[in-house]
């Protein structure tokens, strides 16, 4: 029985597969919320709603049948998975823990100073775009996603880099005054750019980049080509309905913080 | 892309004085080059319009792709056949209408002449599909060095007495002048055909071209 998605080389069936990796994963998140909001004194129910939209994001993302079809099939899968667990579990589960929590991460000064330094804007979106480069680079996808440990690492580094990614925007500490609205807008719109590198590179390709698409036991509907067009497109479009979503949200509050202080200022939180 | 020899030849029956070599690809080819070259193998099978397909005769100054599969291969055959169609739409007209693709079908019992059409022109049209007995396709595989195809036990699954077959996974090239010198294994990718396929049209020409013909094994 495999623990973790990873191409198998056989063809496809819709027969269900276990993966308990994914459910060990999800339980571990579960129970560590659970206990998060007992020490913080109850969760409000919007972040409960965002914690629960972040692990079933992860639980649809890793687990049969996308987990399957992404590891070994699809390159288009593929992406729809990177675009769950890098763009969209990540910035659920940061808004979904509890204020208590944010301010006991202040309290420990190891923590704290890792966390100023790791999740500045600029190291965070070099990080994860030195990321997204990387496990998207043909020899390293083929490399690893034929094992399950190998795709495993891929899946735990888009996880990574999505919380790197996201932890300026959405995380209450290190309070940073000067990333405000403005900043945070224009992070998200760099990083809209950012990501054009690989959209490129898997859509204009005329040949197939990855042996493991390529070479899987075929989908009958789409060819390795058509796949890959399909995956590089993806990852603008649907990565960019993300972060414009994300920035529409942001020019919201930042309209209603102007509205609410009537002088322009720096976001608090 | 390099296959070693003896997984290229696994189960093969013919002579050992007939028995080629298969050497890693020289600088050029990707393919795995067969040192010394064979000649092209005279049989003649049945083509998908049920008319009698001399494979010499029909394919005689083409470079020819000869693979032997089943319609209900699940991985080596659809691969290869949709990777050599792709990369055939790439090339130019004069380049594509020097090559031949021929499909030799392992699986006589369920793969009908329509059958096989069907599954032929999901990939291009122009591919050739042939039939034949099973000690026909045998003999042919044989005199190719190739393992002749078994029928694998079948699998639990949704179809009552659906079975496998186990053949040979790769494509045997010939080149215009009537050689086979090059093998392609499962692995091989569009890149590879799109490198290789242009250097075999114009690589090896039929002797009586008298253009470039180069030295046969």
């Amino acid at each position: 029985m495999q623990w973790w998605c990873s191409a198998q080389g056989l063809a496809w069936s819709w027969t269900w597969r276990p993966y308990v990796g994914v459910w060990i994963l999800v339980a571990v998140l579960v129970v560590w919320y659970v206990r998060l909001a007992r020490r913080s004194g109850g969760v409000p129910a919007g972040r409960r709603w965002a914690f629960a939209g972040g692990v079933a994001s992860l639980w649809v993302a890793l687990d049969w049948p996308l987990g399957a079809l992404a590891a070994g099939y699809l390159a288009s899968v593929h992406m729809v998975q990177f675009l769950l667990v890098a763009l969209i579990a990540p910035p659920l589960l940061l808004l979904s823990i509890p204020e208590p929590a944010w301010e006991s991460l202040t309290r420990r000064p190891a923590i704290a100073g890792a966390l100023e330094r790791l999740t500045r804007p600029i190291v965070a979106v070099i990080v994860f775009n030195g990321l997204v480069w990387l496990t998207h680079w043909p020899r390293v996808v083929d490399g690893l996603m034929s094992y399950q440990a190998g795709s495993f690492l891929i899946d735990m580094l888009w996880i990574l880099a999505g919380f790197v990614f996201w932890w300026p925007v959405v995380a209450r500490v290190p309070a940073r005054a000067r990333f405000g609205y403005p900043r945070k807008v224009a992070y998200l719109i760099l990083a809209t750019i950012a990501n054009t590198g690989v959209f490129i590179y898997l859509t204009f390709s005329h040949l197939p980049v990855y042996a493991t698409y390529e070479l899987a036991p075929p989908i009958p509907w789409i060819s390795s080509r058509e796949d890959q067009q399909a995956a590089g497109l993806l990852m603008k479009m649907g990565g960019g309905l993300v972060l414009w979503t994300a920035i529409g949200i942001l020019f919201g509050r930042w309209y209603q913080a102007e509205e609410g202080s009537g002088a322009p200022r720096a976001e608090k939180a | 892309m390099l296959l070693s020899a003896a997984a290229l030849s696994a189960g093969c029956n013919a002579g050992a004085g007939e028995r080629a070599a298969a050497e890693p690809a020289q600088p050029g080819l990707r393919g795995t080059l067969l040192e010394p070259s064979w000649d092209k193998p005279d049989f003649t099978l049945t083509d998908t319009e049920g008319r009698a397909f001399d494979f010499r005769a029909g394919t005689e100054g083409f470079v020819t792709l000869l693979f032997f599969g089943y319609t209900h291969c699940p991985d080596v055959c659809p691969i290869h056949m949709a990777n050599i169609a792709a990369v055939l739409q790439d090339l130019d007209y004069d380049e594509r209408s020097r090559i031949r693709v021929v499909f030799v079908t392992t699986d006589p019992e369920r793969d009908t002449a329509p059958v096989v059409r069907a599954w032929l022109d999901r990939f291009d049209r122009s591919f050739i599909g042939l039939r034949g007995t099973q000690e026909e396709v045998d003999r042919v595989q044989a005199a190719l060095h190739l393992p002749a195809a078994i029928r694998q036990p079948s699998r639990p699954g949704p179809l009552p007495g659906a079975y496998a077959v186990g053949h040979a996974a790769q494509v045997l090239a010939f080149t215009a002048d009537g050689r086979a010198r090059v093998v392609y294994p499962f692995g091989t990718r569009q890149s590879d055909w799109a490198h290789d396929l242009p250097k075999l049209v114009a690589g090896w020409r039929r002797p009586e071209a008298g253009r470039g013909a180069a030295s046969g094994g």
